[in-house]
């Protein structure tokens, strides 16, 4: 007959304990990841990574969530999977980002737009152009406005402002280095991607 | 009659004992269970960091950014900007197009390392030093914090004693393991060979090696 010994009961509560301790920390640390982001417009921010004197999970959070990343004040990353509506960003559509005059991202280094796939890769396409930004050729509109036009397919009369993206879902990623004090300070927002219908 | 309440006590106390183990053993049970629970998670979620970092470190040291294992106190330059087909799985996700990467990974227990950098003329560039054991990016060499002169950054483990040379610039790692990630700006194609010649002179010596 079986016979329980207090070694097999510590072993048991062992294995249990840290598998329990296991999914604990991952829930912990992915709402720690969600909890760090600033979301306006569909685009996400953190401006807590890398900084000293963070406490153990907000560590964590960075970690898994951008791992090696800049000091906020010397680049800030937003990304976004989703446009203005919360609808997913995918390939079947196409979405203009819209800056107004005097509306890019403040920086004393330089600004960029990058198309990424759903795995996070570049997205090979027939212009070799991976991202746009403050050197890609950008032309302004009459008021001074940009737009950025993010589609699968060249929109005619448009290719200068033309970001390729895939056929299918993607994630866009927004980088300013040395950013200015009003996106440090959190006053700056990335305007919405837009549908165009 | 006697004889059989006897029988019956007796019998009583033995099934008591047997629950009184059950119970204890399901006690010590529950008891390290929830220790290992509340322990374990701590632990993880304290060394997570270490454990990413790990990673990098691995693919530095082991797999490097395309060019071949990249050794402890050297620094690799990026040749070219990202791209769909680059070698280096470091490479290909959450990689911007705008600087060439030069990444590292410091062993600071045998003594300092010195980075030289040339004087990269107003050029944008940056060299993070992260303690991978908690990603904190402890300091910065480059235009922001620096400026873009030439100039040479004693890089010291944690505890060191000695003279930091003249005309160096001591910076304290809180850790003997460093990631090192550096940036130098691109501003076109045909800029790229003059980023890639100043990304090249970024380098590591060992401070003996120095001493002129």
């Amino acid at each position: 007959m079986f016979k329980r010994t207090t070694i097999a009961d510590i072993v048991q509560g062992i294995i249990v304990g840290a598998v329990l301790a296991f999914i604990t920390a991952n829930l912990l640390i992915n709402a720690e990841v969600n909890a760090m982001q600033t979301t306006i417009n569909g685009w996400s921010i953190t401006l807590q990574c890398g900084v000293p004197g963070n406490d153990i999970l907000l560590r964590a959070a960075c970690a898994k969530d951008i791992p090696a990343a800049n000091l906020p004040e010397e680049a800030v990353y937003w990304t976004t999977t989703v446009d203005g509506a919360g609808h997913a960003l995918n390939g079947q559509h196409d979405y203009i980002l819209h800056f107004p005059p005097g509306g890019l991202p403040p920086n004393d280094a330089f600004w960029s737009l990058t198309m990424i796939d759903a795995n996070r890769l570049l997205v090979t396409n027939s212009i070799d152009r991976y991202s746009v930004g403050d050197r890609s050729g950008l032309v302004s509109n009459a008021d001074g406005s940009i737009d950025i036009y993010i589609q699968n397919t060249a929109p005619t009369g448009h290719e200068s402002n033309w970001l390729p993206a895939p056929s299918g879902d993607f994630m866009l990623w927004l980088r300013a280095y040395q950013p200015g004090a009003a996106i440090l300070s959190g006053e700056y927002h990335v305007p919405p991607v837009v549908e165009v219908k | 009659m006697m004889s059989k309440m006897k029988n019956e006590e007796t019998k009583s106390e033995a099934v008591q004992t047997r629950g009184g183990r059950k119970t204890h053993h399901l006690r010590t049970f529950a008891l390290t269970m929830i220790i290992a629970w509340g322990l374990g998670t701590f632990a993880f979620i304290y060394f997570y960091p270490h454990l990413m970092y790990n990673a990098f470190e691995k693919g530095i040291v082991q797999h490097g950014l395309g060019g071949g294992p990249i050794p402890v106190n050297t620094l690799y330059a990026v040749p070219n900007l990202a791209s769909p087909s680059a070698s280096s799985n470091l490479l290909k996700t959450g990689t911007n197009q705008d600087t060439l990467y030069i990444g590292g990974w410091l062993d600071l227990s045998k003594g300092p390392q010195v980075l030289h950098v040339p004087d990269m003329a107003g050029r944008y560039y940056s060299v993070q030093f992260t303690d991978p054991s908690d990603g904190t990016d402890f300091a910065y060499v480059g235009k922001r914090t620096t400026g873009t002169q030439a100039g040479n950054y004693l890089i010291t483990g944690p505890g060191w004693k000695g003279t930091v040379l003249q005309g160096m610039k001591q910076i304290s790692s809180p850790n003997n393991s460093v990631l090192v990630l550096g940036r130098v700006f691109v501003e076109s194609d045909s800029d790229l060979p003059t980023a890639y010649g100043l990304a090249k002179q970024i380098q590591l010596t060992p401070l003996s090696g120095s001493i002129q």
